[in-house]
């Protein structure tokens, strides 16, 4: 399913990425890299700048310097579109999708089946609502939730993983989630990881970003450390560090970084 | 079980308070006044209906997709001036005519897409510049003084647009068979097709749609375009139908329209939206202005009961909507 490897692995490489707004440094030369099949947790405090480097990759925000590397060929991701184009795909937590519309609607929005004719442009509604009810099952809803429901009805936890099925089944390779779990209840936020953990299964690469530094320890395959705009770790092992050595770095209590 | 699931299927679509409304209506006028549900009645009815119908059915799809039109009633009164006119002038034929006339109105719901999309400015600035700028070329192109129209009928584009046939006792004409395949073909258009599921989503959620590569901003222009046509096209059977072609016809119908339109459900704000729906609310108005005037209360007191019906109508919705909501 994954389109051409690179030789060493390495899905994206974003090199000495510049962000400024105005005269605030968000990012100040970062490097940062996602292997294939891997997740990554991003963490850092309010303001290192987690959000502004994932932006700059997702093509919300443009950087003002650095490059970035897809599969080991240079990219220029300007929009969401290119960027969903590279195969890389945000999930946010409710934006990206629209609430009236049904879940097998939202799915496809963009790509939708046609039966028949072309000239008739039909949706294959049976074919839409087939692929979205397997794939709700694949990302691991537990609840029986017709495709046909709108959106709206949808809890936070719900919708989110929508937003994964849907990367999952349009091959992205890349799936970005930035703080998914906040403002969702303790069994939504186990929902989420395990949706998580089952992108990475089926061969998808993640970012994960969440505040809260246990979520990111049970779900993660290496942990990035970001303060004030820089990469102050990027190779901590959630296996062999505690999570108390990780708050130290982002604190920045510990300049040398958790070696594993 | 499948009966009750049936009933609450039924109940949890936004058309069933149209519905019963109409339901309503037709029993009030008709206890009140039986001559109300006379074939006579019912056919005049119709034929009226269709006009203002027409333009409804446009701007479900417009409204759907988070825009909307006030230019449609000056669109309606210059499209049948610009034909005659034409055609009086012996500058073209009346079927060239025709089609100029809808040409110009497809131009002039270009313009206002263009504007919304382009230059960014609100649907409702827009259609409104739209609605003086129209009206204005209208009344200046004829003095303000109504164009002559030919009244011998016979002509093939009379006999297609308004030619009339009696089905039973009733005399139905054949802006009513337009309404209705417009109705089927938008309708359609709006539940059964990826285009439907764009507008829909443009309305809903424009820059989540974008993401996904759905062109919002030609979605938007197209039903621009559809809304100006259809305005001219109805105001064209008008015209034939009242042999008048009097440029300061269709004003207020903007609103009226739009009224039609959010009694039977759709959304002012984009994303949902019904034809079954808006069908229900052109019928809903136009047999409360016929039903009035039947039972005997002055013509000239329907705007209170179409306010209250918008009222209620309103609050109907967005009570359904919040217990909809709520249930999840
Ligand atoms: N749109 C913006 N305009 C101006 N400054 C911004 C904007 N977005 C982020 N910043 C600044 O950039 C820095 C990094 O922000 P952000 O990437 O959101 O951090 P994080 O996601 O790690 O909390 C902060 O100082 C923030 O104030
Ligand atoms: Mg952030």
């Amino acid at each position: 399913m994954a389109r051409q490897h690179s030789a060493d692995g390495t899905l994206v490489r974003m090199v000495g990425i510049e962000k400024s707004y105005g005269r605030v440094r968000a990012l100040d030369g970062v490097d940062f890299t996602v292997r294939e099949r891997e997740i990554v947790g991003l963490l850092g405090d309010n303001g290192a700048g987690k959000s502004t480097l994932i932006k700059v990759l997702s093509g919300a925000v443009p950087a003002t310097g650095g490059a970035i590397y897809v599969r080991g060929e240079k990219a220029s991701i300007r929009s969401t579109t290119d960027a969903i184009g590279y195969g890389i795909e945000t999930i946010y937590q409710d934006s990206a999708l629209v609430t009236q519309l049904s879940i097998a609607r939202n799915l496809f929005l963009g790509r939708e089946p046609i039966k028949g004719p072309r000239l008739l442009n039909r949706l294959d509604h049976e074919r839409m609502n087939r692929v979205a009810g397997e794939l709700l099952r694949r990302v691991g809803i537990s609840k029986n939730i017709p495709p046909t429901t709108p959106i709206g009805s949808l809890s936070g936890g719900e919708r989110q993983a929508v937003a994964i099925a849907r990367a999952m089944y349009f091959d992205s390779d890349l799936i970005i989630l930035d703080e998914p779990t906040n403002n969702l209840g303790v069994a939504e936020t186990q929902g989420v990881l395990s949706f998580v953990r089952n992108a990475r299964d089926s061969g998808h690469s993640c970012i994960f970003i969440a505040h809260n530094i246990h979520h990111v320890f049970q779900v993660v395959d290496r942990i990035v450390v970001m303060r004030r705009g820089r990469v102050v770790a990027d190779d901590i092992d959630p296996k062999t560090s505690s999570v108390e050595a990780v708050e130290r770095v982002i604190t920045g209590m510990t300049e040398a970084g958790v070696h594993a | 079980m499948e009966n009750r699931s049936l009933i609450a299927r039924l109940t949890a679509r936004p058309e069933l308070g149209p519905f019963v409304l109409l339901l309503a209506e037709l029993v009030v006028f008709w206890s009140i006044n039986p001559e109300f549900l006379s074939p006579l009645n019912i056919s005049n009815t119709l034929s009226f209906t269709v006009e203002l119908g027409l333009i409804a059915l446009a701007m479900t799809l417009l409204m759907t997709s988070g825009e909307f039109d006030l230019s449609v009633g000056s669109v309606f009164g210059f499209a049948p001036v610009l034909m005659w006119t034409l055609f009086n002038a012996g500058v073209t034929s009346l079927g060239l005519a025709f089609v100029v006339a809808l040409v110009v109105a497809a131009l002039i719901g270009f313009a206002n897409g263009w504007f919304v999309t382009r230059v960014r400015i609100s649907s409702f600035l827009v259609t409104l510049g739209m609605l003086l700028v129209v009206r204005g070329t209208a009344l200046f192109i004829t003095d303000g003084f109504p164009q002559r129209t030919w009244s011998a009928g016979g002509h093939w584009l009379a006999e297609v647009l308004v030619g009339d046939f009696y089905v039973g006792p009733f005399r139905l004409y054949m802006s009513l068979f337009w309404f209705i395949l417009f109705a089927l073909l938008l309708g359609y258009v709006l539940t059964g097709t990826k285009a439907g599921n764009w507008i829909q989503a443009a309305g809903g959620n424009a820059n989540a749609a974008r993401a996904r590569g759905v062109k919002v901003d030609r979605v938007k222009v197209a039903l621009f375009m559809l809304s100006a046509t259809l305005a001219g096209f109805a105001g064209i059977i008008s015209s034939i139908r009242t042999s008048a072609a009097n440029p300061n016809s269709g004003q207020g119908y903007e609103l009226e329209v739009i009224a039609m339109v959010v009694i039977g459900g759709t959304a002012l704000t984009g994303g949902r939206g019904t034809i079954i729906g808006t069908v229900l609310g052109v019928l809903i108005l136009r047999v409360m202005r016929n039903g009035i005037v039947l039972i005997g209360v002055p013509g000239l007191a329907y705007n209170i009961f179409i306010g209250a019906i918008i009222l209620g109508m309103m609050t109907l919705h967005s009570f359904l909507d919040r217990r909809h909501q709520g249930a999840n």
